[in-house]
């Protein structure tokens, strides 16, 4: 497929994405109370990242596609607008065609065994269904998936001469590694400079810094209002948008700052009116959740509601939630590239526990399970996390001296035929019978 | 294995990869000398060899279940550290004095994890090697390889000059060639030795002192010249792979018809076709350039695939390949999208190419065997 064919072809995905989301978000301005203004507020963010990327397309105007954890902050002060590679699979908007894209994979003899959040952009990128950038900016970890994925964009003949530039976050996560990396973020930056045609400047990066700082600020304050019993939000509101609209679709631009303001506003409301996750009338909350990992978007609205409604069980944390983010010191170009790379080398969620050894497996669940007062850790066991899936016995072990229970459920976040809903609730019910827990 | 080569070297080696502790190496332990073993052929044998170590790549041969390590990995992970963990908590791997893992693929790399909560041996390191190929990032395996002949020379006690890695690169470097000389004389018509043996030469080059290796790699080398082997075979064939240690799953495919002329795979080719540059002054960077860029790689290095197709071209054309095979373990993220664009890329070729998955321990030989069967008649329909 040549360029001319993948820009329509892709566009008209991409604006279906779009579509889909611009209707979404008229749902919601008929969402009720401070909650529902949340909502709207992030889709109008995501819509309007999804609006400059169209723009750039049609108009042929500098965007980038990016991977998630390479310091998104850089790009956004460059005034390029981007896209996250993967985001497709995580989108509400994919569903009505995340299975017949899945098949598509399959029929392409990519191994079914291979993680759905690769394996789905290959077949997007393979098929002209995903824009065809300026430049992309890959990152090499947290798995063995995404060297591979943007080996396939650098393969593609309709993105051969993309220029391309990948991250390479070292094993460890000393301050050499944090060097290291803070010069490949370095090096990053000159790229976008000679592939894009725009410039960085250090004083619109400084402000960028500034604003995201705000943001996380606010997030991580928003957090420790998590740990109220009962918690205020559950899985519907809280880490997932966060990370979404801090790293995926914007990066230290204030409309982020102000959903984190009304985020935190938000909570505090519900704790003083002694509110917990569901305002359903005898709703009690009765287990506290550490999901350890991403939740299972393709099927999300037939699990977690069904955790709340039938037993009480809010997910307290996340994987992608809680870790405090580093706050970059601005006070020079230096620190500011050492910080950023400590955030997102050491603090950004999946880069910070998969990328390195299995201690913050560890140490992560002993935090969270002090902090939040955590009744029982699921890692879900997404089928594509084979790092995670290798340490299982590491955070059995962890579990079973901090005396909390933990279920392994072994599930596929997109694909419901790998484990399907009704087997997975089956299994998380028989955990907490068994636990008495609930 | 089933062989028809009659000399004493050989048998040796078919020894050596048949099982996890072999008479050489027992010989060496008996006069009390230090094993390190190692994941992944990124990791530099030569630090070792230059601290008078035996350097022993890990593997999983001879396991048959996973029932230990069940505890620690899950279904989903490759079967390989699966079976090669199992037999470290078995006290197979007892014999150890050391251990080296490296950040290789994301099964692999959690044995580091689980070894050190699970076992007590004495000394346990993991390597941060780069997925990219560039200055930067041999910059920072030097820097890696630095602080292994530290770790090495502290816990050892022994002194790790420049001299002492100078002479193990040319140690490694003289099996290399000679390994390679084995590999050309496949080129023949009638190659001396098949697939399978090769492997099993292989294999042993990993698991016995480098010295003696390099003596009865010259014997065999010897035996061979001017050998001949069987022209009873139905087209030449490549491998293409990672982790694939066990001769058995060459024999069947070369049972079938198929021999194995070649191959690019991480027991094989890929570790000695190139030398590490000797003339480089500083040998640690040396051996740093040599693992993140000069050696043919391996999936898992960005960037390096039209490096690693052309690698591919060129043992295909220089072996007169005519059809190759690409073997990947089950749950790897890395071999089953280089074989997907590795297919694509002999397709334009015009090379045909097959894909297969398989389990780390030998089995659904029925299955492979009708696959190669397959694959041997559709070579012969081309033929026409």
């Amino acid at each position: 497929m040549d360029r001319d064919a993948v820009k329509g072809k892709s566009l008209a995905r991409y604006k279906q994405e779009r579509d889909w989301f611009s209707l979404l978000y008229q749902a919601t301005k008929l969402l009720p109370g401070e909650e529902g203004r949340l909502q709207e507020k992030l889709l109008t963010i995501l819509l309007d990242s999804k609006e400059k990327v169209v723009d750039c397309v049609e108009n042929e105007k500098p965007f980038v596609a990016g991977y998630f954890c390479n310091a998104p902050e850089l790009f956004h002060a460059m005034d390029l607008p981007w896209y996250m590679l993967m985001e497709t699979p995580f989108l509400a908007a994919s569903a009505p065609y995340l299975l017949s894209d899945i098949e598509g994979a399959e029929s392409m003899g990519i191994g079914t065994d291979l993680c759905t959040a690769i394996r789905l952009p290959i077949y997007y990128i393979e098929n002209g269904l995903m824009p065809v950038p300026t430049a992309v900016l890959g990152l090499l970890y947290p798995c063995d998936g995404a060297p591979m994925l943007h080996q396939v964009i650098e393969h593609n003949k309709a993105w051969k001469n993309v220029p391309i530039y990948c991250c390479d976050p070292p094993y460890t996560s000393d301050e050499r590694a944090v060097e290291y990396f803070a010069d490949e973020l370095r090096r990053m930056a000159d790229f976008l400079q000679q592939h894009t045609g725009k410039t960085l400047d250090m004083e619109k990066l400084v402000k960028v810094c500034e604003e995201s700082n705000r943001s996380y600020a606010l997030w991580q304050e928003y957090n420790e209002l998590r740990r109220s019993v009962p918690c205020p939000h559950g899985w519907a509101l809280g880490g997932p948008q966060a990370f979404a609209i801090s790293q995926c679709f914007v990066a230290g631009d204030p409309r982020c700052t102000s959903w984190f303001q009304q985020l935190l506003r938000c909570g505090e409301l519900r704790i003083r009116e002694g509110k917990g996750a569901s305002e359903k009338e005898g709703w009690k909350e009765r287990i506290r959740l550490f999901w350890f990992d991403i939740m299972p978007y393709g099927w999300i609205f037939e699990l977690m509601p069904w955790l709340e409604d039938e037993w009480g069980a809010v997910i307290v944390m996340d994987m992608f939630a809680n870790f405090p983010y580093t706050l970059i010191d601005t006070s020079s170009e230096k620190t500011i590239f050492h910080d950023l790379a400590k955030r997102n080398l050491l603090d950004a969620p999946m880069i910070r526990q998969a990328r390195g050894t299995a201690q913050n497996f560890s140490s992560d669940i002993r935090r969270i399970v002090k902090d939040y007062r955590i009744d029982c850790v699921i890692w879900p066991g997404h089928m594509g996390h084979k790092d995670g899936a290798a340490t299982v016995g590491i955070m059995r072990e962890t579990c079973r001296e901090l005396a909390v229970p933990f279920l392994h459920i072994g599930l596929d976040l997109f694909d419901r035929r790998y484990a399907s809903p009704p087997e997975v609730r089956d299994k998380v019910s028989q955990y907490f019978s068994g636990m008495g827990l609930g | 294995m089933e062989t028809e080569i009659r000399s004493e070297a050989f048998r040796k080696f078919a020894e050596a990869a048949a099982g996890i502790m072999n008479p050489e190496l027992r010989s060496w332990k008996e006069e009390g000398r230090g094993v390190v073993g190692f994941f992944c052929s990124t990791v530099p044998e030569e630090l070792f060899i230059a601290a008078g170590l035996l350097p022993f790549r890990m593997r999983g041969t001879g396991s048959t279940s996973t029932e230990l390590s069940d505890a620690y990995f899950s279904p989903i992970n490759c079967s390989f550290p699966r079976h090669a963990f199992n037999q470290a908590l078995r006290g197979e791997y007892d014999f150890l004095d050391g251990l080296v893992c490296i950040n290789s693929c994301d099964h692999v790399r959690r044995i580091y994890d689980n070894w050190i909560r699970a076992l007590k041996t004495p000394f346990v390191q993991v390597m941060s090697l780069p997925r990219k190929v560039g200055e930067p990032q041999i910059d920072w395996y030097t820097d890696e390889l630095k602080i292994l002949r530290g770790q090495l020379e502290e816990h050892f006690g022994v002194r790790l000059t420049d001299e002492r890695i100078r002479e193990a690169i040319q140690l490694q470097n003289r099996i290399r060639g000679l390994q390679k000389q084995l590999y050309l004389l496949r080129k023949a018509e009638r190659p001396p030795i098949t697939g399978a043996e090769t492997l099993a030469v292989m294999v042993a080059g990993t698991a016995m002192p480098k010295q003696r290796y390099q003596e009865l790699l010259t014997e065999l080398l010897a035996e061979l010249e001017g050998r001949r082997g069987s022209r009873d075979y139905r087209a030449r064939l490549m491998i293409l792979g990672g982790e694939l240690d066990d001769p058995a799953y060459l024999e069947i495919i070369e049972q079938q018809g198929g021999l194995i002329v070649t191959d690019s795979s991480c027991f094989g080719s890929r570790l000695m076709w190139r030398p590490v540059d000797e003339a480089e002054p500083d040998p640690i960077r040396a051996l740093a350039r040599y693992y993140v860029r000069d050696r043919p790689s391996c999936p898992r290095m960005y960037g390096d695939q039209p490096r690693r197709i052309a690698f591919t071209r060129e043992m295909a054309r220089e072996f007169r390949v005519e059809g190759i095979i690409g073997e990947r373990l089950l749950f790897c993220d890395q071999w089953v999208v280089e074989n997907y664009m590795t297919g694509l890329d002999l397709e334009e070729d015009g090379i045909p190419f097959l894909a297969l998955d398989r389990e780390y321990v030998l089995s659904g030989e029925g299955q492979l065997r009708t696959r190669i069967q397959a694959f041997l008649e559709q070579l012969e329909a081309r033929e026409g």
